[in-house]
């Protein structure tokens, strides 16, 4: 048994309060619903296919889905299934 | 020339060992009190031993004597240093221990705990529905010992007064609840003599067949825990037909069937669940007495003799009470097994750790004996590879089996990253697709727009 060590730890705590769990959920997916509204109005109201637009449109996924994945863990965490 | 050598050191150490356990080992005076008011037989014996040659005492073989032992331990509020060593070899067919003593002085004195299951067995076998349930122990009169007792006696404690018959053996009295039998003197090594106690024990004889108990860590802060339960009531079995008028009519407490019962839950436990295979079952309720939870359970029916039940219960608990970290080693520290009722046995159960992907370095402690199953991997939500599990299980426990084991593991921080982060590469590819989509022409003609 490990007994040396277990005398210098702590008690573990989450690295964020789950009492924020269900706030962060709300904002992350509201954010990353934003950057996804953003992105289809972008894409849909381009004038022709020519236009050099590729990066913008791969910055704007790139915000949506972070946010969007962290909101969704957080939302998975907020009701219970701790993954 | 040194295999002489070492085969005569090897003669003259077996021959100072046997001139020690032959040395004069006696008792000289044995208490035991026997609890035979659950379903569970508890003994407390406390042994006054002595070597007449006056050698100092470093070990006693302690013979167990009863079928089906389940928890043993030194009850030492005398001395610290005594060992309890389990003897591989069996003396006369029984379980022995051997007691070790760091300091050898010529009197000595302990106090043995056992618990042991299934040697109060009901008796009828069978009674209806409003009979009252009888049951029978057969024990033994004198504390089993293999070395020479000069007085003892013994103290049994029953569930109620009525007794229908027991062992008489002189000197012995009955009071309301309880038999005194002895003292007996000058009884000698290994003697055996039956003793028989016939009498009414209501209390509910509930065994839990199977349990299944799954412990899932989440970094994120939880530990979610999950019992699965099998339980039969063992005790007499039920004759004839069952009258739910009657039943609701007698309204005894002291039916021998099982209405329900009480399990006790850490006091950080949250997100109750009670169901079986048809859903919920509502028939709970919860209170918070002030430290622990005490959640009452009633299964869908009485479970009366024979009758078996299998539900499951779960909750959560918040990691900061049973989880430590330095860096990235990490410790758990909890119940192997819980508390389900009281006076409680387990046939058989099996424990199951879910430990978060990515870990290594896995290492396990257990406060007694247990059989290790070999690890495997579960699949659940966001995994790739799949979550280490360490299993093992462990026969015939008790409430005596209730105490902590511990995990040692290692987990890198940034692997809490990982689950985001997957979710975000997922909904980032449909992204990625969608954009290709709208590049691609899958009109049939060719036109040319005007702008």
């Amino acid at each position: 048994m490990d007994t040396v060590s277990f005398e210098n730890m702590k008690r573990y705590v989450s690295p964020i309060n789950p009492a924020v769990f269900p706030h962060l959920a709300t904002v992350l997916l509201t954010i990353g619903t934003f950057f996804t509204a953003w992105f289809f109005i972008f894409v849909v109201s381009r004038k022709t296919t020519k236009e050099k637009t590729l990066i913008k449109e791969l910055l704007i996924s790139l915000c949506a889905s972070i946010f969007l994945g962290f909101g969704i863990v957080f939302l998975l965490l907020t009701v219970g299934i701790y993954v | 020339m040194f295999k002489i050598l070492y085969l005569f050191f090897f003669a003259l150490q077996c021959l100072l060992c046997t001139s020690s356990t032959n040395a004069e080992i006696i008792n000289t005076n044995v208490e035991r009190l026997l609890d035979l008011s659950s379903q569970l037989v508890k003994t407390t014996i406390k042994i006054s031993a002595e070597e007449t040659t006056g050698k100092p005492i470093t070990e006693y073989v302690f013979l167990v004597g009863e079928p089906n032992l389940s928890f043993i331990s030194l009850k030492d509020d005398t001395e610290k240093n005594i060992q309890l060593r389990k003897n591989k070899e069996l003396i006369n067919g029984e379980q022995s221990y051997t007691i070790i003593f760091a300091k050898g002085s010529p009197k000595k004195s302990f106090a043995i705990e056992t618990v042991s299951s299934k040697n109060i067995r009901p008796h009828p076998e069978e009674i209806e529905q409003n009979d009252k349930q009888l049951v029978r122990y057969n024990g033994r009169l004198y504390v089993y010992s293999k070395y020479k007792t000069v007085v003892q006696k013994t103290n049994v404690k029953l569930s109620s007064a009525n007794i229908l018959s027991h062992t008489q053996v002189k000197p012995y009295t009955v009071g309301s609840n309880k038999i005194n039998l002895g003292p007996y003197e000058d009884v000698e090594a290994l003697s055996e003599q039956e003793l028989v106690i016939h009498y009414e024990n209501q209390t509910p004889f509930l065994t839990v067949n199977a349990l299944e108990r799954t412990i899932e860590l989440s970094h994120w802060g939880n530990i979610a825990i999950k019992e699965e339960i099998q339980l039969t009531h063992a005790g007499a079995k039920l004759k004839g037909s069952f009258s739910r008028y009657d039943f609701q009519k007698e309204g005894r407490s002291d039916h021998s069937a099982v209405k329900s019962y009480k399990t006790y839950l850490p006091a950080s436990a949250s997100g109750v669940y009670y169901r079986d295979t048809n859903g919920n079952i509502s028939t709970s309720n919860m209170n918070l007495v002030r430290d622990f939870i005490e959640l009452e359970l009633r299964p869908r029916f009485p479970l009366f003799g024979g009758w078996k039940t299998k539900y499951t219960l779960g909750y959560n608990v918040p990691s900061y009470e049973y989880m430590y970290n330095d860096g990235n080693k990490y410790q758990l520290k909890m119940h192997l097994i819980d508390h389900i009722y009281d006076n409680m046995v387990i046939d058989e159960a099996v424990i199951k750790i879910i430990l978060p992907e990515g870990c290594t370095n896995v290492q396990f402690s257990t406060p007694y004996q247990i059989s290790r199953r070999p690890n495997q991997l579960v699949h659940t939500y966001l995994d790739t590879i799949g979550r280490p599990v360490v299993t093992f299980s462990k026969s015939n426990l008790v409430e005596s089996h209730i105490s902590d084991f511990t995990l040692n593991y290692s987990f890198e921080k940034v692997s809490l990253l990982q689950e985001p982060l997957l979710v975000s590469g997922f909904i980032y590819v449909i992204f990625l697709f969608t954009i290709v989509l709208l590049r691609l022409d899958f009109s049939i003609t060719s036109h040319s727009h005007k702008e």
